[in-house]
């Protein structure tokens, strides 16, 4: 028998491909400033800059609240809130995911417990928190930190629960010791579900704080908020809005780029 | 049929030291049972009366229908799970966990994606007892012996399935197992890299000669690369029967398909498993 043999085929050649990605970043700022150019004109032609201000008088307020040192201590109080409520939420909430995950029929039993207190708007007990707490710093704390404690308990336990089994077999096979295992399977292996947490965290325990001083404060962006509202002051409300909005997409932006520096292997 | 040379072992008496000059035991099995309770209570015996002996240096194929319970004398070789009748010992001493020196390799790479090629190799090392100042030399003897040179440093998402399971099997020889147990670890690779994986793992066991168990569902495969080749029935298994093969070594992959006493013996092992030919 004769084989022929047929000519190889060539080849497809990569060079349609664009060369790489490219930042989104000037598209981003585009949109952005597209849609305030909009806003801007919309106060001029569409409404009243009473009921939605309009963004050069949020500018305007922004400088003068810089200026006088009132931006940055209404800012780095919630930011202080919120970010002890979520640093602490994490140091409570990783071990128990753990101890959860690794000991099923306690799990089972205090389910319901958890998804009702899940399920639970805790937004509503922030006039209890003021009342046990006081209204300073620590009831604003607390209200971050139960906001955000579900999310780090409930993500590390779904994080161990996708553990590979073979890997665990193949480590009991070799007799790892329990302390290698959990040094060399199980932390790494629920760090980016720990990191996904505070990047989901983040919103929430701002949300958190906010609420608190809503409820009961003298200062911090959820205070100027409503007592710019109290006082029929849109401009000073949308200016503390959009600095809550700022805070939380840079905290997004921190954690993702934590996210690209710690968790390399994806 | 009636030509067959290779020797056929009766069934009821399997392996016994004696029979051939090969050294120290390193693996027995004497009348396993083992079944699984179902969760609707009832039982399923798995593997019923199984006795076998591996003799160091030995590589054993088993070969039996899927879910034929091969997979489960592994696991019971290496402590993963425990027999509910019979006697299961490694180099003399019954099987209560882990024992020593047994490494394992699945079918799945199970490697560990938060590590490097290395950093994967270094966990055999690590766990295998070796002094830490030898691991970076054995690492790297291991990448050149399983050509991985230049991916030291690569994370195992960016690697082919050949690739990751040459890691694995980096692995497996890092941590120095006396006894190494495999189940179906090529079983998951395209034809091409599982004949090159085969070659590869030959070639690494006729240097170090460590006592292999090999389950497969490949007969080809099984008699390409064992000594002996052990054939397990249907469930609930039992030896139908225990050939030694006796293709000369080194063995050459493709020379070999054309050699008569591989055709027969692999005709032998169909007839066996009572496959359509």
């Amino acid at each position: 028998m004769v084989f022929t043999r047929t000519n190889d085929a060539s080849e497809p050649t990569k060079a349609g491909r664009g060369s790489r990605i490219s930042s989104p970043l000037p598209g981003q700022v585009a949109l952005i400033l597209f849609l305030l150019v909009l806003w801007e004109l919309a106060s001029y032609y569409l409404y009243n800059p009473f009921w939605g201000s309009r963004p050069s008088l949020i500018a305007q307020r922004l400088w003068q609240l810089a200026i006088s040192g009132d931006l940055w201590m209404h800012t780095s109080t919630t930011l202080q809130e919120a970010g002890a409520g979520l640093l602490f939420a994490a140091v409570v909430g990783v071990p128990i995911g753990i101890g959860l995950a690794r000991a099923p029929r306690l799990a089972r039993l205090l389910d319901p417990v958890i998804m009702g207190l899940y399920g639970l708007p805790r937004v509503a007990l922030a006039p209890l928190f003021i009342l046990w707490f006081g209204i300073g710093l620590f009831s604003k704390i607390m209200m971050s930190f139960t906001m955000v404690l579900f999310i780090f308990i409930l993500n590390v336990m779904e994080g161990i629960r996708t553990i590979d089994k073979d890997q665990l077999d193949l480590m009991t096979s070799m007799r790892a010791g329990r302390f290698y295992v959990v040094w060399t399977v199980l932390l790494p292996a629920i760090v980016p579900w720990i990191l996904a947490s505070f990047r989901i965290g983040v919103g929430l325990a701002l949300i958190g704080a906010v609420v608190g001083e809503l409820i009961g404060s003298n200062r911090g962006l959820g205070w100027y908020v409503e007592s710019s509202g109290g006082q029929l002051d849109t401009t000073g409300v949308f200016s503390g809005l959009i600095v809550l909005m700022v805070l939380a997409m840079l905290a997004n932006y921190l954690i993702g780029f934590m996210e690209r520096k710690i968790v390399r292997w994806r | 049929m009636a030509v067959m040379t290779t020797e056929k072992r009766a069934v009821s008496a399997p392996a016994k030291a004696g029979s051939e000059p090969a050294g120290r035991v390193r693996a027995e099995l004497r009348d396993l049972q083992i079944s699984f309770r179902l969760p609707d209570m009832s039982t399923l015996d798995v593997i019923s009366g199984i006795s076998m002996t591996v003799s160091e240096g030995e590589f054993v194929a088993v070969v039996g229908p899927s879910g034929s319970g091969k997979s489960t004398i592994l696991r019971a070789l290496c402590g993963l799970l425990k027999p509910s009748g019979g006697h299961v010992a490694v180099d003399g001493v019954p099987v209560s966990s882990p024992p020593p020196g047994v490494g394992f390799m699945f079918q799945k790479d199970a490697l560990l994606p938060w590590r490097t090629v290395a950093g994967n190799i270094r966990v055999g090392a690590e766990l295998g007892g070796m002094p830490a100042e030898e691991h970076e030399e054995r690492i790297g003897r291991l990448v050149k012996l399983l050509r991985l040179d230049g991916f030291e440093n690569a994370w195992p998402n960016q690697l082919s399935g050949g690739m990751r399971q040459r890691v694995s099997l980096g692995r497996l020889l890092a941590y120095q197992p006396s006894l190494m147990l495999m189940d179906e670890p090529f079983g998951a690779l395209d034809y091409q890299t599982k004949i090159a994986m085969g070659k590869e793992l030959l070639s690494v066991w006729e240097a170090e000669r460590r006592a292999i168990i090999f389950v497969t569902h490949d007969i080809e495969e099984a008699v390409a690369l064992a000594d002996r080749v052990v054939v397990f029935s249907a469930r609930p298994a039992r030896i139908v029967a225990d050939y030694k093969v006796d293709l000369p070594r080194p063995r050459h992959m493709r020379a070999m398909r054309s050699d008569p006493a591989f055709t027969m013996l692999t005709e032998a092992i169909w007839a066996d498993l009572a496959l359509p030919s």
